[in-house]
C-alpha cells in the first residue's frame, strides 16, 4: 500500500510530467488562458490516461512488443473520441471553448510516454495509482499557470470577479507570449521547491 | 488571393508553435543545433503535407459518406503513425546519416500535435483540398521557422549570463515568449 | 510469415473492438449533440428578440449579395401578435477559420443583436468577440457584438471608424463586421420586399423612415 501511495505522490512533484518531465506541454499552454478551460483539460486528459493505463495493463501480456506502438494508439484514440463525444453533448460550451485541443488529448506525450514506460509493464493497481498521480500533477500545474493568466489578465476566475472593479486587467497574461512567460516561471519555481524538498531530505537522513 | 492569405496567416500571424503552443515537445527538445532544427522542419514538413493529402479524402471519400466521422481521430493518428513508419524505411535504407543524426525524434514526428491539428483542422475549417495543402505547408513551414530561430537564440545563449534560477527550460520559454511577442507584430499583414 | 499475420489478427481485434465501442458511444451521444446546436440557436434567437415566440423559416428567400458569406438559415421572428424582425444565421471566414453568427435586424431596420454563434479566432485576441466579459467600451460595459445593437443599416460600418474594433484583433473586427452587414443588409432587403408591419405605422421604402418607430435599439 505504502509503495502505492510513492507511486501516485511521484507524479505530483518530483516526476510532474509538465514541469519536471516536460511532456504534455502543447495543451498544458494552449488551454491556460482562463481556470474552467484548464480544469475541464485536466479532467479530461486524467481521464484518458487512467482508462489507458488500465486497458494497457490489463491486455499487457496480450500485446506483442513489435505492434505495440498501433494497439496503444488505438486504446488511447478510442478513450480520447469517447471523452470528445460526451464533452460535445453534455458540454458544448467547454468543447467549442477548447476546440482542437480535445482531440489532441491522443498525441499528449504524457498518455504515450506513461503507458510505455509503466502501465506495459505493472499490474492494474499501480496503474491506476500511477496515472491518477500523474493526472493530478497535470491538473494543479493547469489550474494554477491558468488561475495566474486569468486573475492578472482579467481580474476574474472562472469568469467570476476577483480583482476589484479598479483592477486594469494586464492583457499580456492572457496572449500567447504571457502563457509562455507564466510557464517558464513556473518551472523555475518547482526546481526551486525540488531543491528544496531534497535538501530537506537530506538534512533529515 | 485567398491562398496567399492562408499561407501567410498560418506561417506568421498565427505562428503554430509561437502563437498557438503546437509542436513544443519537439520545440523546446530538438533546438539544440540549428542544423538539427532545419532537418527535423523539413520532416515535419513532408509528413504534414503527406498526411493531409492523404486524410482529406479519406475524410470526404470514406468517412463522411458511411456515417463514420467519429472514428476520425482513430483514423487520423493511425494514418500518421504509419506514414512516419514509411518515412523511417525509407531514410534507413535510403539515407542512413539522417536516419542516425534524427535518432528517437523521428518515431517521435508521430506525437508531433502541430500535424494533427493540421489535419483536424483542415476538416473543421471545411476547407477545400487544395486549401488544405497550403494551410499544411504554412503551418509546417511556420514551425520551421520558430524551431530554427529558438536554436539561434539557444546558441547565443549558451554565452550569455543566465541567472540561476531561470537555467535550463525556464530561459527557454521566457526567450520564447519574447519571440511570440515579435510576432503578434505581424497580425498587421493581412487586411 | 506466420508471425506477421498472427500480429496483424491481433492488431484487427483491438482495432474492430475500439471501433465497436466507440461505434455505442457515439450512438448514445448523437442526439444529444444534436439538440445541443438547436438549444444554442434558440437561445441566441431569444437573446436578440427576447419577445419572440414563433420563428418562421424563410430562408429560401433571403439571399446573400456577397458571395464569401453563407448564410444557413434565416427566420421571421414574432411575438404571439405581430412580427418583430428577421433573423440570419451567417458564417464567412475570419481568422482562425469559419465564423458563424446570428444577426436580428427589426423592422425599423435596425439591429436588434448580434450573437457570436461559432468562432474559431485567437484565445485573447480575437476570441473575445464571444466573450460575455470582454467590452470594447469598459465604461458602458459594451461587447463587440452589443456594439451593433440599435445601429441602422443605414449607418457606416467601418471598423476603427463606426466600429470598435477589438484590441490587436482587427482582421477578427473586420470579417464579422462584414458578416454582420452583409447579414443585415439582406435581412432589411427581404423586409423591405415583403409586406411584414407591426401593425402600426406602414413602413414604404425609403429608408428615412426608420425613425417613426419608438421600439429603437439599445
Amino acid at each position: 500500500m505504502k509503495n502505492l501511495w510513492k507511486i501516485f505522490k511521484q507524479g505530483i512533484i518530483y516526476e510532474n510530467p509538465l514541469l519536471m518531465l516536460m511532456i504534455g506541454l502543447c495543451s498544458a499552454l494552449a488551454v491556460t488562458s482562463n481556470v474552467s478551460n484548464g480544469i475541464g483539460m485536466g479532467l479530461a486528459m486524467t481521464f484518458v490516461l487512467l482508462f489507458s493505463e488500465i486497458f494497457i495493463s490489463l491486455f499487457r501480456k496480450a500485446i506483442p512488443s513489435s505492434a505495440r506502438m498501433p494497439i496503444f494508439i488505438i486504446i488511447i484514440a478510442a478513450f480520447t473520441t469517447m471523452v470528445d463525444l460526451v464533452m460535445k453533448a453534455y458540454f458544448p460550451a467547454l468543447s467549442k471553448s477548447m476546440g482542437v485541443f480535445i482531440p489532441l488529448i491522443v498525441v499528449n506525450c504524457i498518455i504515450m510516454g506513461r503507458v510505455e514506460a509503466f502501465a506495459s509493464k505493472q499490474k492494474v493497481l499501480p496503474a491506476i495509482f500511477d496515472s491518477l498521480g500523474m493526472g493530478l500533477g497535470y491538473t494543479w500545474v493547469l489550474i494554477g499557470i491558468a488561475a495566474f493568466r486569468e486573475i492578472l489578465g482579467n481580474g476574474t476566475i472562472a469568469g467570476m470577479q476577483v480583482m476589484p472593479q479598479s483592477y486594469q486587467p494586464i492583457l499580456f497574461f492572457i496572449l500567447p507570449p504571457g502563457g509562455f512567460l507564466v510557464f517558464g516561471l513556473f518551472i523555475s519555481l518547482n526546481i526551486w521547491l525540488k531543491k528544496r524538498m531534497q535538501n530537506s531530505a537530506k538534512e533529515r537522513a | 488571393m485567398d491562398m496567399m492569405k492562408i499561407f501567410l496567416v498560418a506561417l506568421l500571424v498565427n505562428n503554430v508553435v509561437l502563437m498557438r503552443f503546437l509542436a513544443l515537445c519537439s520545440y523546446v527538445g530538438m533546438t539544440n543545433d540549428v542544423g538539427q532544427s532545419v532537418g527535423m522542419g523539413f520532416a515535419v514538413t513532408f509528413v504534414t503535407v503527406l498526411a493531409t493529402a492523404a486524410t482529406w479524402p479519406l475524410y470526404h471519400f470514406v468517412l463522411l459518406p458511411l456515417n463514420l466521422t467519429f472514428l476520425k481521430i482513430l483514423v487520423f493518428i493511425l494514418v500518421i503513425a504509419s506514414l512516419v513508419q514509411l518515412v523511417e524505411f525509407y531514410l534507413k535504407k535510403n539515407i542512413p546519416g539522417l536516419y542516425a543524426a534524427m535518432g528517437i525524434y523521428l518515431p517521435l514526428i508521430t506525437t508531433n500535435c502541430a500535424i494533427l491539428a493540421v489535419t483536424f483542422e483542415n476538416i473543421d475549417n471545411h476547407y477545400s483540398f487544395i486549401q488544405s495543402i497550403v494551410y499544411a505547408i504554412g503551418v509546417s513551414l511556420g514551425y520551421l521557422l520558430a524551431m530554427v530561430l529558438l536554436a539561434g537564440v539557444r546558441d547565443r545563449m549558451k554565452t550569455s549570463p543566465v541567472p540561476k534560477f531561470l537555467q535550463g527550460t525556464p530561459i527557454l520559454f521566457i526567450a520564447s515568449s519574447l519571440l511570440g511577442v515579435a510576432f503578434m507584430g505581424f497580425s498587421g499583414l493581412i487586411k | 510469415m506466420k508471425n506477421i499475420v498472427k500480429l496483424g489478427l491481433i492488431l484487427a481485434i483491438f482495432a474492430v473492438g475500439a471501433c465497436a465501442s466507440l461505434a455505442v458511444v457515439y450512438s448514445i451521444t448523437k442526439p444529444q449533440i444534436e439538440a445541443q446546436d438547436q438549444i444554442a440557436l434558440t437561445a441566441s434567437l431569444k437573446e436578440v428578440f427576447p419577445d419572440g415566440e414563433i420563428f418562421e423559416d424563410i430562408s429560401s428567400s433571403v439571399v446573400s449579395s456577397d458571395s464569401e458569406i453563407i448564410f444557413q438559415n434565416a427566420m421571421l421572428v414574432k411575438s404571439a401578435e405581430v412580427p418583430l424582425g428577421v433573423a440570419i444565421k451567417a458564417s464567412g471566414a475570419s481568422y482562425g477559420g469559419k465564423a458563424t453568427l446570428l444577426v436580428g435586424v427589426r423592422l425599423n431596420r435596425s439591429i436588434a443583436g448580434v450573437r457570436v454563434l461559432e468562432l474559431n479566432d485567437t484565445a485573447g485576441l480575437g476570441a473575445n468577440a464571444k466573450n460575455e466579459g470582454y467590452f470594447v467600451k469598459k465604461a458602458e460595459k459594451v461587447t463587440f457584438p452589443g456594439q451593433f445593437a440599435g445601429k441602422f443599416i443605414t449607418d457606416a460600418f467601418e471598423v476603427k471608424k463606426d466600429v470598435i474594433a477589438i484590441t490587436a484583433s482587427t482582421i477578427t473586427s473586420k470579417s464579422l463586421t462584414r458578416i454582420i452587414k452583409s447579414a443585415a443588409e439582406s435581412a432589411a432587403l427581404w423586409l423591405e420586399n415583403s409586406t411584414v408591419t407591426d401593425g402600426s405605422e406602414a413602413d414604404q421604402g425609403a429608408q428615412q423612415s426608420s425613425v417613426t418607430e419608438t421600439t429603437g435599439g439599445k
